[in-house]
């Protein structure tokens, strides 16, 4: 699926999605971007204007942290990681986007379209 | 190169944060733009085609400006509440409600004839390091700078003297005997000693603590 999702539930999933990344390594915002394309195939694609605003929000919940660090290319960079609270708050994300698509299969049959 | 971190600045000049914040917002933008940049660099593109498709990341700057206040603006002020004012009310209430019990106990009958000094202020002075300890640690907790964790602690001494000095200026309270000694000796049961006591607990909290990165 190389279509783009333009729609509230895509813009919905942007939490899940920055938090499941900085799951596994803190990343600076382009890297973001970067790996939720790559790998959602493209389907998801955050832009600066819609990255940046959901990122100081997360922050300012406290669920990660960013701070300045040189890049490979040794440039500063902020770096987010997810705090102690970003990673309680991930577990129940996923079971609850989980959940929701499993009641969506049910009712729509999406797995097989 | 384009001159990212002058586009970006030009572009958020309604951006009313502080301008240490105002600068970060900045270099994080600048620096996104410049890596997209080069990126299409990267892939064969020219400079002007490449410049282009950064600028295809933002359509809307005024609405990127005024969703970026909305967020960072909310932040500050749940910050302060977080860092200051919940602590030094914690810290505060603690403290008088102390004030209050101590003053209750020495008007029993039992204990009538002994000095205010030995019932009140003293009992006082030795709990209060407690309560400038709940406030710094608060503060320290909520992530507060080292200014919020002392104000935090000090909070209700800080509140005597403001309280104090209107009643004063105002002369809703008038000094009955104005010698030196009476007010300095007010000053010091008053204001003195208990922030020193305040200050005692909260000094533990004034060290900053190392933030915690999930593994």
């Amino acid at each position: 699926m190389t279509k783009r999702i333009r729609s509230k539930i895509a813009r919905g999933s942007a939490e899940l999605s920055i938090l499941a990344l900085l799951a596994e390594q803190p990343l600076y915002g382009f890297e973001i971007s970067k790996r939720i394309e790559e790998k959602t195939g493209g389907a998801l694609h955050f832009t600066l204007a819609s990255l940046y605003p959901m990122l100081y929000d997360l922050e300012k919940r406290g669920w990660i942290a960013g701070r300045w660090e040189a890049n490979h290319a040794g440039r500063d960079r902020r770096y987010y990681c997810l705090t102690p609270a970003g990673k309680k708050e991930l577990a129940p994300l996923r079971r609850e986007w989980s959940f929701f698509f499993q009641a969506l299969d049910r009712l729509a049959g999406v797995t097989n379209a | 190169m384009p001159d990212w971190s002058a586009f970006v600045r030009e572009r958020l000049q309604s951006l009313n944060l502080a301008p240490k914040e105002v600068e970060e917002v900045v270099t994080e933008l600048a620096g996104h733009f410049e890596d997209i940049y080069e990126e299409q660099i990267s892939r064969g593109l020219s400079e002007s085609e490449a410049e282009r498709a950064a600028l295809n990341e933002v359509v809307r700057w005024r609405r990127l400006a005024r969703n970026i206040q909305r967020v960072k603006q909310e932040g500050t002020m749940n910050a302060r509440t977080k860092h200051l004012w919940l602590p030094g009310l914690v810290s505060l209430a603690a403290a008088m409600g102390l004030l209050m019990i101590l003053i209750a106990i020495s008007l029993q009958p039992r204990f009538l004839g002994r000095s205010p000094l030995q019932m009140v202020i003293l009992p006082w002075l030795v709990l209060l390091p407690f309560c400038g300890a709940a406030g710094a640690y608060l503060s320290r907790r909520g992530g507060a700078a080292l200014w919020a964790r002392l104000v935090a602690g000090l909070f209700p001494t800080i509140v005597l003297f403001v309280m104090g000095a209107i009643l004063i200026v105002t002369r809703l309270v008038v000094v009955s005997r104005p010698q030196w000694w009476y007010g300095s000796l007010a000053v010091v049961l008053g204001i003195v000693l208990p922030s020193a006591a305040l200050l005692l607990g909260a000094a533990p909290f004034l060290k900053t603590a190392k933030p915690k990165v999930a593994a």
